[in-house]
């Protein structure tokens, strides 16, 4: 099901062929250089993986200076010393020649794919000059700056700070952004599940088996095998997580919050809630409770096609096992524009069964400042960070807040898609350049018929990457970033239940001219002006004063590259307070039911978790209640269209990687029999896919795991540039059928469409 | 032969997410048109709503009555000390039967040595430095159990004697040392 076309021989040997022919004459490609043996850092290296934003602890060796193992570091428990496919391959996007080493100037007309090489001075003066003038003349709010969110997007930011603009976005909106925003409505801050430690699972289609988080994944695997937990899956297609489940419901796309608050509503209605943890720790709740009223499983049936029976017994299965039980909620996909409901509802079901800081439910991150202030003692090293002194405050106000309904999104990064009105329509002010670092929009955002008019219509667009991405083809200078194999990164706080520390370090020497991105925007700071904003001399003079200069500290983070601190802690798990306050004589008293109840405390206005919010009242009319609203997906005489994550593959960024392109190069297009055969299409044929905004060929794949009325494909494929020359022309390009539609609220940009489909 | 290196595959714990291949590939060199080991993600069979999945590792069953070793006309495949079967390259004249005579269709010509090659649990590699294989390490999920069958205390022993578990074609008499533990959804018999 999972098409893995590992190529004949013969067909391998011309592919390979044709690569190496394309790429000695792209200019800057790995396969200009002469391939001399990697040369290893040290005999294994402990580090951290990039080839998803889980981010996991790696641990590498250089085997015969031609290749690199690299499997998990055994110092992170829940990490298991694994690594996934992509993690494993990390290598072959080492050494691949279509891989960018040297600086390019773009010579043609934008995305013709005509480029020379030039030296990083000649990159840095053209940005510079070009930065410089946009500002002098439209402000320097004029240019966006873009990153992936990750260990080295603060420093393109912090250039951004630096020149002068507000306008600076990750990638939250088009795929993390909805559960975050969501939480911090309800708790003011991010939470984290513990599947793990969980009896019963209720999963909305997180596909943890195949988008793999790996401590997220290995919790729930063994949840599932080693406490008999018990998985209901929700999701209009039979993924792995499906196929794992105790339970598989094919609920129509973008249903899932009336599901939700179905739920909800049977816990409520049926008093199955924690009733003394609402009272104690909860506001909001008569309000959400008066509109759950209405939202009866026998309606939900009629919205979402689960049988309202199921619904009312998995809620009555699910409060059985709490607190120890946990709803889901989710990662990417915004099935539909009431994506912020959806999350909320999902948040909903976890707090009325009072699974927060309880085993197997929900809980907030533990970092060294507020652990140590629990223990009563300085347990974990808290970290410093370089003070940069009178970095200019931007007076223009970003092109996303001209809604103060999005308020919240802001903050984490922004309405990223925004950078195309603003582009476009001006909308709130003309955007004349953007630069971006690993970053991949006309992959990741929809309409992309729309990114490619804004990337032609911009004055000047820069990209820093490894390949020369979808994105990067549009761009007039591509800088080229080391890969993670290559780089020293500040250390990063990866605090769990306990604080824990682990940092990124280079395996190999530098390959080519390429530079890590600190580097790169350090010296773009300096040749731009500002150099008084970068004082740090290099990345190790930043690790230094971010573990106070206490060197011993710094040596045993690097050796081992993660380290923790500490015993978990759940503030409301007695078994766990008791094993902290007996290792711990300083430790913070505890409440007499001899827990850390009490202690538990909330960023939101209240200091409670927030069923329902007058800040989200006051930011969106209407919304501070959690509620139901019909939406329109498409049209009746349409089909769904949905996509996923796959095991081997990262959305945007993966699929030239020679290995992984291997495994997997192009996405099938999942049909259910009955629709396939009205239509005369078998497995196999050449199909054509159309929707309000684009058209897409692709390959059907006839198969029971989907709806009748949905159609499926893996995201990431399809690319339409000629350099990436493994993943281009094969198979469909999600983001190019998705029409431009913004949540209200979290800002998220919106991954169902209608489409019709036809054989070719 | 003191020991009986087998591996178990817990088709349960098994998500298809091919880092085991990777892995594989990574440690061995293995080039690119050919595999010492996949796991291929079948189906789903059944009727809607009870689909499932067959997670299927493809690799060398090291079989006790290996017909690669019986067909070999140079001695090139052999059962070392070990108990593995295995290739001296060195002996190997290329014919091919033993890619024709493997019942589970897993040997193959390396194109860049041009001799045969196949799966042997690392042993050249990480076995050699008293480590498990690349394989085995690097399961995401736990799927992969590798050890020593002859030592009772070994988890690959415990588990093959308390848990259902069923080998590939046995009736053809080759006793395969790849156990897989039988997927609770679909009934595979054991």
């Amino acid at each position: 099901m999972i098409e893995l076309d590992r190529r004949t021989f013969i067909k391998g040997a011309g592919a390979g062929g044709a690569t190496c022919a394309l790429a000695t004459l792209l200019p800057g490609s790995l396969a200009a250089l002469e391939q001399q043996p990697l040369k290893a850092v040290g005999k294994e290296v402990a580090s951290i993986c990039e080839m998803c934003s889980t981010r996991c602890p790696i641990s590498a060796r250089v085997v015969d200076g031609k290749n690199v193992f690299i499997g998990g570091n055994k110092e992170a428990k829940s990490f298991g010393g694994k690594v996934c496919a992509r993690g494993g391959a990390g290598h072959s996007l080492l050494y691949d020649p279509q891989r960018i080493v040297n600086p390019l100037r773009r010579v043609g007309e934008r995305g013709e794919g005509k480029w020379e090489e030039i030296t990083w001075k000649q990159a840095y003066q053209t940005i510079a000059k070009s930065l410089n003038d946009i500002k002098a003349k439209h402000g320097a709010e004029a240019v966006a700056f873009s990153s992936k969110s990750g260990s080295l997007s603060g420093h393109l930011f912090h250039l951004g700070k630096a020149f002068g603009s507000p306008n600076s976005f990750t990638h939250a909106s088009t795929c993390p952004g909805g559960y975050v925003i969501a939480a911090k409505a309800i708790f003011g801050t991010k939470v984290k599940r513990d599947l793990g430690n969980s009896k019963y699972i209720i999963n909305f289609g997180h596909n943890l088996y195949e988008g793999i988080n790996m401590s997220e994944t290995r919790g729930m695997m063994k949840a599932q095998m080693e406490k008999n937990a018990k998985l209901v899956v929700f999701e209009p297609r039979f993924s792995v997580v499906a196929d794992k489940a105790d339970e598989w419901f094919a609920i129509r796309p973008g249903t899932d919050l009336a599901v939700a608050l179905a739920l909800c509503h049977v816990l409520i209605e049926d008093n199955l809630y924690d009733r003394e943890f609402i009272e104690q720790h909860v506001v909001g709740f008569e309000a959400f409770a008066e509109e759950v009223k209405a939202y009866t499983p026998e309606w939900a049936e009629g919205v979402s096609d689960v049988p309202a029976k199921d619904i009312r017994r998995i809620a009555h299965e699910y409060a059985a096992h709490a607190p120890h039980a946990v709803v889901d909620f989710g990662h990417r996909a915004t099935f539909t524009p009431e994506e912020f409901d959806m999350r909320r509802a999902l948040f909903a079901a976890n707090v009325l069964i009072g699974n927060i800081e309880r085993k197997g439910g929900l809980y907030l991150g533990k970092k060294a400042k507020t652990y140590n202030k629990f223990a009563g003692d300085k347990v974990a090293p808290t970290l410093g960070k370089p003070g940069v002194e009178g970095l200019p405050k931007p007076t223009a106000k970003r092109i996303d807040q001209v809604d103060e309904q999005y308020a919240m999104m802001w903050s984490s990064g922004g309405i990223y898609q925004t950078i195309l009105d603003a582009t476009l329509e001006a909308k709130p002010y003309q955007l004349k350049a953007w630069v971006m670092s690993r970053t991949n929009p006309m992959q990741t955002m929809t309409d992309r018929a729309r990114v490619v008019e804004s990337l032609k219509k911009l004055d000047f667009v820069v990209c820093c990457d490894v390949y020369i991405s979808e994105t990067a083809a549009y761009a007039d200078i591509i800088l080229p970033e080391s890969t993670y194999l290559e780089r020293d990164e500040e250390i990063a706080d990866k605090s769990g239940k306990n604080p824990a520390y682990y940092v990124r370090q280079r395996v190999v020497e530098t390959i080519g001219q390429t530079k890590p991105s600190w580097q790169i925007f350090k010296e773009l700071g300096e040749e731009m002006g500002l150099g008084q904003f970068f004082p740090w001399e290099n990345m190790e003079s930043l690790q230094l004063l971010q573990v106070n200069r206490d060197v011993t500290l710094w040596n045993t983070i690097k050796e081992k590259g993660y380290v923790s601190y500490g015993k978990p802690l759940m503030l409301r798990e007695p078994s766990m307070v008791a094993a902290f306050t007996a290792k711990y004589p300083n430790a913070k008293p505890t409440d007499e039911d001899g827990t850390y109840a009490s202690a538990m405390s909330f960023k939101t206005p209240s200091g409670k978790i927030e069923l329902s919010s007058d800040k989200v009242e006051k930011m969106a009319t209407g919304r501070g209640v959690i509620k139901y609203r019909p939406v329109q997906l498409k049209q009746a005489d349409e089909l769904y269209f949905i996509q996923g994550k796959v095991a081997v593959h990262t959305n945007g960024a993966t699929h030239n990687i020679p290995m992984l392109a291997n495994l997997m190069s192009d996405n099938g297009v999942w049909i259910h029999p009955l629709t396939a055969g009205k239509l005369g299409i078998s497995s196999g044929d050449k199909i054509r896919l159309s929707s309000s905004v684009g058209s897409e060929e692709g390959t059907a794949l006839v198969t029971p795991g989907i709806r009748q009325d949905t159609v499926f494909a893996y995201m990431g494929f399809g690319s339409k540039n000629k350099e990436l020359a493994r993943a281009t022309g094969k198979g469909i390009h999600c983001g190019n059928l998705l029409p431009h539609q913004t949540a209200p609220v979290c800002g998220m940009n919106i991954h169902t469409t209608g489409i019709t489909l036809a054989k070719i | 032969m003191s020991k009986r290196y087998v591996m178990v595959h817990d088709e349960n714990r098994c998500i298809g997410c091919q880092a085991c291949s990777v892995a594989c590939r990574s440690e061995n060199g293995t080039p690119e048109s050919v595999s010492r080991l996949q796991v291929r993600v079948e189906g789903p069979f059944g009727d809607a709503p009870h689909l499932h999945f067959k997670y299927n590792r493809v690799s060398c069953q090291q079989c006790e009555n290996a017909p690669c070793v019986t067909v070999c006309p140079t001695g090139a495949a052999y059962v070392g000390d070990d108990g593995l079967v295995s290739i001296k390259a060195d002996k190997c004249v290329g014919c091919m039967y033993c890619v024709a005579a493997c019942p589970y269709k897993v040997r193959f010509m390396n194109p860049e040595t041009k001799a045969a090659d196949k799966c042997n649990f690392c042993k050249d590699t990480r076995l050699a430095r008293g480590e498990l294989p690349a394989c085995v390490t690097v399961c995401p999920t736990d799927a992969l159990i590798f050890g020593d069958a002859n030592d009772p205390q070994s988890d690959v022993a415990k588990l093959i004697n308390t848990k259902a578990t069923y080998q590939e074609k046995t009736h053809l008499g080759t006793q395969p040392r790849v156990y897989r533990i039988p997927t609770k959804r679909g009934g595979i018999q054991s």
